[in-house]
């Protein structure tokens, strides 16, 4: 146990693991604090940087630029009230409404000071959940895992704030794109259409900047510019933060707990997390009527609820390769690519890389407050940048960095197609990030899948048959039938309220 | 590019449907009840199902309209001016990264590149006074830190690089 603590240590005390998980984080300070560029743009375009960095810098680079630019969107949503990324969308008004009280200061610094410490209860639920799951975990076969990936594909399409119809198509959507390719159970070229590049199958990683990145880019050729920032001069910024931690400790201890939670859930990630933690603080408040005229409580709850999805989303992707949220998506890819594929046995084969993985969440949510006190000092100047010309740097990074994947035009084609893709999902109303789910999961599904049909000779029962399985599936088709009892349940309540009146 | 819920359903079961039947004429693995044919076939229906229901306006009730942030006080943000073509503004990022494609290997990096930022950049309003020295300037930018730091192997086309 020491000793591979002193290996994560010394794996992480590298120049190249720091100067890359400073850059990173200046990098997710700025991308997250302009509106219209998320997290998860932000960790998709660091891919291509990635692959020249060793294993533990790299993910230095993801773990920093995520969690800075979900504290840093809270910036533009405080003085703007424009979020700068959706995790932010759900205190925007109440952090505006705090600054034109004159409480900005107070409003930025909740904002830095709940994030950090969200940020650690993240990561402490990381150290504490993974390693018993991986125990439990390692007795699985591919029953067990058939199972998880379909709960883990439902519970996507359940806490979309969208149709879950929509949502459960844009997960098939996602599931066929991973069936092109040869790589299948048969090895036959499968929807390639005879055109050679698609015999490798859609990268998951192209087809995440196409979503998150070009989809962006195409919705701001549409939407007007948002106005600068006005300058001002700060106060003390974390003056009154230790006041507030001890007034509202219960609701940041709420917001943390319900952050690791819903980052835990397959597809749900921070901006989830602050919707409902907002949500819980003011139904459980004392004061909810104050709420929406800047009221700080509900800033602590939600701020401190979405940077704890961040290191809690990890857990399931590093036990199953099941992404906790987008960004955790992205990360799956680039752990794979470093060779250190998720599963069980990542916690026993590499426990020093995991150590380090934690020790380099906990520097990163303890760097964010000296980083996020000089960006909030520095935003008005950062802000002044217009859209025209961040979007075409957006534009070529885009280009370059899907070539660089693959040293490959045809990963420019793919990001242009899942940039079109993207766009018209989201402006229907089919959320993309069932469909990143499908297609970061497609392969290890349908592995799962037909394994166990071979396994089960064409029987139904073995599916059934193992204990934890039968748990699995129980709660995999309850959250199958869940939309359809809600629906029924919805059509058949009117009537009754019609009988009860006219009875 | 909202489009009315019967025609993206419809596009749904057209493609669902597809997808089932392409994978139902994939040749099975000799002497295996299961090959590669089984998932498409299991994911097409699903996805021919969920066509259906959306069609049928199933689930629609769950949807939240996006709601317009009004910039300040109520006051709206003034509506941008709305041509015919305006909507097909959103296609020009996919068409320069194709542009990007097909021009790469010939004209080069830099010149390539500088195009698109010029073009995007004007697009989304900028004076030709900030937008002539972007596309001069952060192609070499991208390059210095793709190119030379990364070693991505980015063409050189008519306009090679200084280093």
């Amino acid at each position: 146990m020491l000793k591979t603590l002193l290996d994560a240590f010394a794996l992480i005390s590298t120049w190249e693991v720091i100067i890359a998980m400073f850059a990173a984080s200046v990098y997710g300070l700025v991308i997250g604090s302009l509106p219209g560029l998320s997290a998860t743009m932000a960790t998709a375009l660091l891919v291509p940087v990635t692959f020249y960095l060793s294993p533990i810098a790299a993910i230095a680079t993801i773990v920093a630029a995520s969690s800075m630019a979900i504290f840093s969107g809270d910036i533009p949503g405080a003085l703007l009230r424009i979020p700068g990324t959706p995790a932010s969308a759900a205190y925007a008004d109440e952090a505006y409404a705090m600054t034109r009280k004159g409480q900005a200061e107070l409003a930025l610094g909740a904002g830095v000071w709940f994030s950090a410490v969200g940020g650690i209860a993240g990561v402490l639920s990381l150290m504490i959940l993974a390693p018993p799951l991986a125990e439990i975990a390692l007795s699985f076969s591919t029953f067990e895992y058939f199972w998880l990936a379909l709960l883990g594909l439902m519970c996507a399409t359940l806490v979309a704030r969208s149709s879950p119809v929509k949502a459960i198509a844009g997960m098939f959507i996602g599931l066929l794109v991973s069936c092109i390719g040869i790589e299948n159970p048969g090895g036959v070229p499968r929807f390639t259409f005879g055109i050679t590049d698609l015999f490798g199958g859609i990268e998951p990683i192209p087809a995440l900047v196409g979503v998150f990145a070009v989809a962006q880019v195409m919705r701001a050729m549409l939407t007007p510019e948002p106005p600068p920032l006005p300058r001002r001069k700060f106060g003390s910024i974390m003056a009154g933060q230790w006041r507030l931690t001890k007034l509202y400790h219960w609701q940041m201890t709420r917001g943390n707990i319900v952050g690791i939670i819903i980052g835990v859930l397959p597809g749900a990630g921070a901006d989830m997390a602050a919707w409902v933690s907002y949500a819980m603080s003011k139904r459980f408040s004392k004061e909810p009527e104050k709420f929406g005229t800047g009221h700080v409580e509900g800033l602590v709850e939600a701020g401190a609820s979405n940077n704890a999805s961040i290191a809690s989303g990890w857990v399931p992707s590093l036990l199953f390769g099941i992404p906790g949220d987008t960004i955790a998506a992205i990360a799956i890819g680039v752990l794979y690519m470093k060779g250190l594929n998720p599963g069980p046995t990542l916690f026993t084969e590499k426990a020093s890389s995991m150590y380090a993985i934690y020790l380099m969440f906990i520097i990163a949510n303890i760097l964010m407050i000296p980083l996020g006190i000089a960006m909030i000092r520095v935003a008005a100047y950062i802000l002044l940048a217009p859209r025209s010309t961040v979007m075409p740097i957006i534009m070529l990074c885009c280009a370059v960095g899907s070539f660089a994947i693959g040293n490959n035009m045809f990963g420019v084609v793919t990001v242009a197609a899942f940039g079109v893709i993207g766009y018209v999902m989201e402006a229907n109303g089919y959320p993309v990030a069932a469909m990143v789910l499908g297609i970061v999961m497609g392969t290890m599904v349908e592995q799962a899948f037909v394994t166990s049909l071979i396994k089960s000779d064409g029987s139904i029962l073995p599916f059934f048959e193992r204990p934890v399985a039968a748990i699995l599936a129980a709660m995999a088709i309850g959250a199958l039938l869940w939309p359809v009892m809600v629906w029924i349940w919805r059509k058949v309540k009117p009537a009754q309220a019609v009988a009860a009146t006219t009875r | 590019m909202r489009l009315p819920d019967s025609v993206t359903g419809s596009f749904l079961v057209v493609l669902g449907a597809a997808a089932a039947y392409g994978g139902y004429i994939l040749p099975p693995v000799p002497g295996q009840p299961v090959g590669p044919n089984v998932f498409p076939l299991v994911i097409g229906m699903g996805l021919a199902l969920c066509g259906l229901a959306i069609v049928f306006g199933i689930g629609h009730s769950f949807e939240e309209e996006e709601e317009l942030v009004p910039l300040e006080d109520g006051q709206a943000a003034a509506p941008p001016p709305q041509g015919k073509l305006y909507g097909l503004r959103a296609l020009l990022p996919p068409a320069l990264l194709l542009f990007y494609v097909l021009a790469a290997d010939r004209l080069g990096f830099i010149i390539t590149a500088a195009i698109i930022v010029y073009v995007t950049s004007t697009a989304l309003g900028a004076k030709w006074k900030l937008a002539l020295p972007l596309a001069a300037l952060s192609p070499f930018a991208i390059h210095l830190i793709f190119g030379k730091l990364l070693r991505v192997p980015l063409p050189a086309g008519l306009l090679p690089t200084p280093w």
